[in-house]
This record gives structure tokens, sequence and C-alpha cells, in this order.
């Protein structure tokens, strides 16, 4: 299995330094480049085509939730963005995952949460720290009223087993889960994430448990 | 013993209400007309009573005086009493009037007692005189009660009243000799005036109550416009704070992969600053989730790191193609100045700049930073406008928010205008020189 490749957008050179030497020092990741501002991160992924970004949220000239969002905009941008804060701010969160960020990570976190959270964010296959995003998306679907009701529609798209996934997913369930759940393969449980995600238009599980819940799908009570 | 006593059916209810009302009665009437005192005159009109009080005490003096010479005429020519007396009465009388002005409660004792020994003394020449007010009396009592319905409670001039026409029934019914009884117009006209006087004061109260609301609506404003600032200013001090933290709790993670085969003493030693680090920051957070909460950061504000003096280029020409026109000059050896430092003083040229622009626009501005040996002085001024900005009322966010800032660190602040009619923001902010870290050239926490 080849390395996953990781670009580092953080305007302060220890951090970056720091993560740089951290994640070098995990077996399978290698940090391929550094970007000191959003235009930077923006510029160097589309050079350099890393598989996870970690994005600072703010940065000078363009901040990380705006990079975040230009940088997933391409249909089809594999790039996943992990976003690191300072704050464990929940309104940044929800606006990072709403910008497209596939999960978020504390500043502070040990070299091990954060090495682990390159693999999960690369794989793809569970949600980055399940409760916490959940808690986040619920409390935020909540506060913003839910705008994407029409959106259900495009659910009717599903067949009923992919709907049960997508429910699944939202709850953080990882796709050996799911698959346990449903009592059927996990290649199985791959294919219907991926068919779900291409109905959709959504880029990764992260958006899709977003869409769960803005949509309603998912009740933010868990039923 | 115990005795129990029996809670009669009228005690409660309506009834023990009123019964408690009639026991209150002398009390009232102890507080309210055993006493001096009356309503301070106030100080928030203007020009207020205050300053009227010797005009109104020349003419109701003069006024007294007038009253005094048919008073005197008519007590002893008409109710038969001996000069002395006349003159003593008489006088209390008008004096009364007078004291009523600064006495009025006693003034009014003074009037009543008087009538009560006219009518005790008097010897009425003819049937139809009045008594027991004489015509000059009642002119004089009723100028009396008005000045205290003025200057006293209404119930207190009510009780005032009450007794001034009891007093006067009961005068009129225990004297025997022959008058003209008649004290329905004496009671309207003593009503009348209690009336208008209460009237008066009442709508004196209301105005002072509203100047006083008035002012206490601005101070709250100020202490808040205050707290607020200062919440600002706490709120970013503890953002960069948690940069720091966060900093060393990744360098502590970091530093045992810059040696090989670093000892366990090293390791254990970097994990706890690290461990220190995070519980900081877990505390931090807290801190910040309060002052955050407080006051919602902008936009732009929020997705930007907190300011140093490497960005003043940046604000420079922000303010610049706002339409302002902005030089900026430094002297002395810049070098990197503590975060606090750093941060207040990018705050305070920003908030001088946005100052100019708001009461200055059009002028020219002038940014000066000097780095000198062991403080930073920062000078924002502007020239003349070309037609003077309105003077803003009180001091808004911008220069207080400078203020606290400068005093926070220590340094001081000066503002005002120029000699050639601009304005002028000087703050001088202690700054011990620091040594850069040695791979921090680029930080901007």
């Amino acid at each position: 299995m080849t390395n996953i490749r990781v670009l580092i957008a953080d305007d302060q050179m220890m951090v970056r330094q720091g993560f740089t030497v951290l994640l070098n020092a995990e077996p399978g990741i290698e940090v391929v480049g550094q970007a000191v501002d959003g235009l930077d991160a923006v510029a160097k992924v589309a050079e350099l085509a890393p598989d996870v970004v970690l994005m600072d949220i703010r940065m000078p000239q363009l901040g990380g939730i705006e990079a975040t969002r230009r940088i997933t905009a391409p249909p089809g941008a594999a790039v996943k963005v992990l976003v690191l804060t300072t704050f464990d701010l929940d309104e940044y969160v929800y606006e990072a995952l709403r910008a497209g960020a596939s999960g978020f990570l504390l500043k502070d976190a040990s070299a091990a949460d954060l090495a682990q959270a390159v693999r999960v964010v690369a794989a793809g296959d569970a949600l980055l720290a399940p409760n916490i995003t959940k808690r986040l998306i619920t409390e935020f679907s909540r506060l913003t009223g839910t705008a994407r009701a029409p959106l259900k529609e495009r659910v009717g798209d599903l067949t009923e087993r992919e709907s049960e996934v997508l429910s699944l997913i939202a709850q953080g369930l990882s796709n050996a889960e799911i698959a346990e759940r449903l009592v059927v393969a996990e290649q199985t449980v791959k294919s219907h994430v991926s068919r779900i995600l291409v109905k959709l238009g959504l880029r990764d599980r992260t958006q899709a448990a977003v869409y769960a819940y803005e949509t309603g799908l998912v009740r933010p009570s868990g039923q | 013993m115990l005795r129990v006593i029996p809670v009669q059916k009228g005690e409660t209810g309506a009834g023990a209400r009123f019964v408690a009302a009639l026991r209150a009665v002398p009390r009232n009437l102890r507080d309210d007309l055993w006493t001096t005192a009356h309503d301070p005159l106030s100080r928030t009109e203007r020009p207020g009573w205050r300053d009227w009080m010797p005009a109104f005490a020349l003419v109701l003096g003069f006024t007294a005086a007038l009253i005094a010479i048919p008073n005197v005429n008519q007590l002893t020519a008409v109710y038969g009493l001996n000069m002395s007396y006349a003159v003593l009465l008489g006088g209390l009388q008008s004096a009364a009037l007078v004291l009523a002005l600064v006495r009025p409660v006693p003034a009014w004792w003074a009037v009543t007692i008087a009538m009560v020994i006219v009518t005790a003394l008097a010897e009425p020449r003819a049937p139809d005189v009045f008594l027991p007010w004489t015509g000059p009396g009642l002119a004089l009592q009723a100028g009396v009660l008005l000045l205290l319905a003025l200057r006293v409670r209404p119930r207190a001039a009510v009780e005032a009243l009450l007794i001034s026409i009891l007093v006067g029934l009961a005068g009129g019914l225990f004297v025997s000799r022959a008058h003209d009884y008649d004290i329905g117009a004496a009671a309207a006209i003593l009503t009348t005036v209690v009336v208008i006087g209460a009237a008066l004061r009442a709508s004196r109260v209301a105005r002072t109550e509203l100047v006083m609301q008035e002012e206490l609506t601005a101070e709250e404003r100020a202490r808040r416009t205050l707290l607020e600032e200062r919440n600002r200013i706490a709120r970013e001090l503890h953002d960069v704070l948690a940069h720091h933290m966060s900093l060393i709790s990744i360098q502590a993670q970091v530093a045992p992969h810059l040696v090989e085969d670093p000892p366990d003493e090293l390791k254990e030693n970097l994990a706890a600053i690290r461990e220190n680090a995070v519980e900081a920051l877990t505390e931090l957070r807290r801190v910040l989730g309060v002052l955050r909460s407080e006051d919602p950061l902008s936009e732009g504000a929020r997705h930007t790191p907190q300011p140093t003096l490497d960005r003043l280029d940046e604000l420079v020409g922000n303010v610049r193609d706002a339409g302002q026109t902005v030089t900026a000059r430094t002297t002395g050896e810049p070098r990197p100045l503590s975060p606090g430092v750093e941060l207040s003083a990018f705050r305070i040229v920003q908030e001088a700049l946005s100052n100019v622009m708001r009461h200055a626009p059009g002028t020219e501005a002038r940014v000066e930073l000097g780095y000198e040996p062991h403080a930073l002085a920062i000078r924002v001024t502007n020239t003349a406008p070309a037609e003077p900005a309105p003077p803003s009322r009180t001091a808004g966010h911008g220069l207080l928010g400078m203020r606290e800032r400068t005093t926070m660190l220590g340094g001081e602040l000066a503002v005002g205008s120029t000699p050639d009619g601009g304005y002028e923001v000087t703050a001088i902010l202690p700054a011990t020189p620091r040594k850069p870290p040695a791979n921090q050239v680029e930080d901007t926490p």
C-alpha cells in the first residue's frame, strides 16, 4: 500500500514543522508539502495532489474554511481535508464540515490521534470522532433550521437498503460495523456507500452524515 | 402559660386591613407632620428652584408684610384683640408664610396654632365676621398649604389639609360668639390650593425621575461599553495565549523526534510539559467559551489570526484602499515584541485610523511607530478637516479600547487636538527587548 500523502497548511512555521516531524515518523504517512496560508494551500493541492490536507482555520490572506471550500469544490476532487483548530469551537467545525471538510482535530491532539485521524480520513470508511461529529451535526442542523428540506426527493433516489446504510453512516458506524448490523459483507457495504455518494453527489461519508441530518433522514434524537 | 387569642372574623381580609390602616394613622401623622423634613430642592433642573429661591423669598416676604398690616388692623378693630396680641399673631401668620419656603411643615403648624389662638381670643364686634378664619388669616394659611403641598408627599399634604379643616370646624363649633360660620368656602379654598400644589409636585417629581432615569441609562451604557471593550481585549489576549499553549503542546511532542534515542527522562519530562499545556488549554477553552458567548467575533476576525505589527502594512493598505490618505513611518530598529504588545499596538493603530476615517474623512493621516530601547511609541495624527466634525458626546469604543489596552500594559495614552486643528493619538507601550526564538521568524499567532 502506498503512503498517504499529506499537505500541511498553517501560518505558523512551528506548527507545520512540528506536524511534519510527527507525521513523517508514522509508517504509511508522508508529508509532501507545506502551505503558509489558504491561497498557498489551494495552489499546493493543485500542484502536489495530496491525499489529505491538514488545514488550519485562522490564516491570513485566505482562511482555512474558504480554502477548504475551494479545494473540495471541483467535482471529482479526491483530496480530503482534515481541519485543525486551536479552539474546539463548534461553529468552526460545522462551518468546516459544510465547506467540505472530512473531519477536524484539535492542534494539541496527540501524535497517535493525529496519525489515526489522517488514516481514517484517507480511507474514508468511518466518520472521524463519530460522537463529536454527530453531536455537532445534529446541534447545528437544528440551529440552522434544516434549510435543505427539498432535497428529500433525492433521498428517494436511494433504494431502501441505501437509505438504511446512510442513516447508519450518520450514526457514526464504520463500514465494518454496518456490515455486522445488516449481516452483509463489508465489501457490499462499501459498494452501497459509494453508490450513495454518487447518487447524492457527495464527496465522502462525513458529507453524507451532514446530509442525512440536514434532510431529516436521521433525527437528532437518534431515531 | 400560653394564651390563645382567637382571631376575630372582622380582622381578616379587608376588615383587618382597615383596622391596620386606622392603627397606622397616628404613626403616619407623626411621621408626616411632626417633622421638618421635605423634598430636597432638585439639582437637576436648570434654572431650578434653588436659583430662584431668593426671588421667591423676596416676593413672599413683601406679600406677607403687605397682608400683615390689614391683618393686624382687622384683628384689633374687628376681632377685638389688644394691639400686642394682634401684632404677635398677625406677625406670626405672616412670618409663617415666609418660613414655609424653607420649612413648610413647621410653618403650617404655626399658622394653624395662630388660628386657634385668634379664635380663642376673638371677641367679634359684629355678627357677620369670618371666624375661625379671618380673611387675611385664610389667605396666609392657603399660601402656606400651597407651599407645603409643593414640598411634601401628597399624603402629608392631605393630612395637613384635613387637620386644618377639622381645627377650623372645631373652632367654629366651640366658639359660642356670634360669627359668620362659613367653613365650606374656606375648606374649598384650602382644598383647591392643596390639589394645585400636589399636582405641581407630582409633575416635578415625574420630571426629576425621568432625568434620573436618563442619567442612569447613560451611566449603564458607559459601563456596558467599558465591559464590552474589556471583554474584547480579554478574548484577544486569551486567544493569543491559547495559540502559544498549543504550540507548546506540539513542540513537546516533536522534541523527542529531534534527537536519536532520546533518554526516558527527557521523554517523560516532555510528556509532562505536554500534559500541562493540554490541561491549560482545556481551561483556556472554557474561558474563551465564556468570553466568546458575550461578544461573537465578526466573520473576518474568526477566520484570521490575531494580528501583530507584521500586518501593519496590510492595515495601512486597506485604509488607503478605503480612500483615506495615510502614510506610515517606522523609526528605530524594529524587533519582535511580546504578543500582547504587538496585538495592542496593532489595535491602537487600527482604532486610531478608523477614528480618522469616521470623524475626519478626507484628511491626511500619519502613522508613526518608534521602536525605543524600552518602549514602543505609537503616534497617529491627522490634519485639520475641511469642516469640523461634530464632537461626539461620549468616548466611543475606540478611545476607550485604546485607553484600556494602554493601561493594561502599563503604558501611557494621550489624545487631543493638535495646534493646527488636527487630531493626535499617542501611546507609549513599555516593551522590553525580546529575543526571538530561532525558528519563529514568520510567526503570526
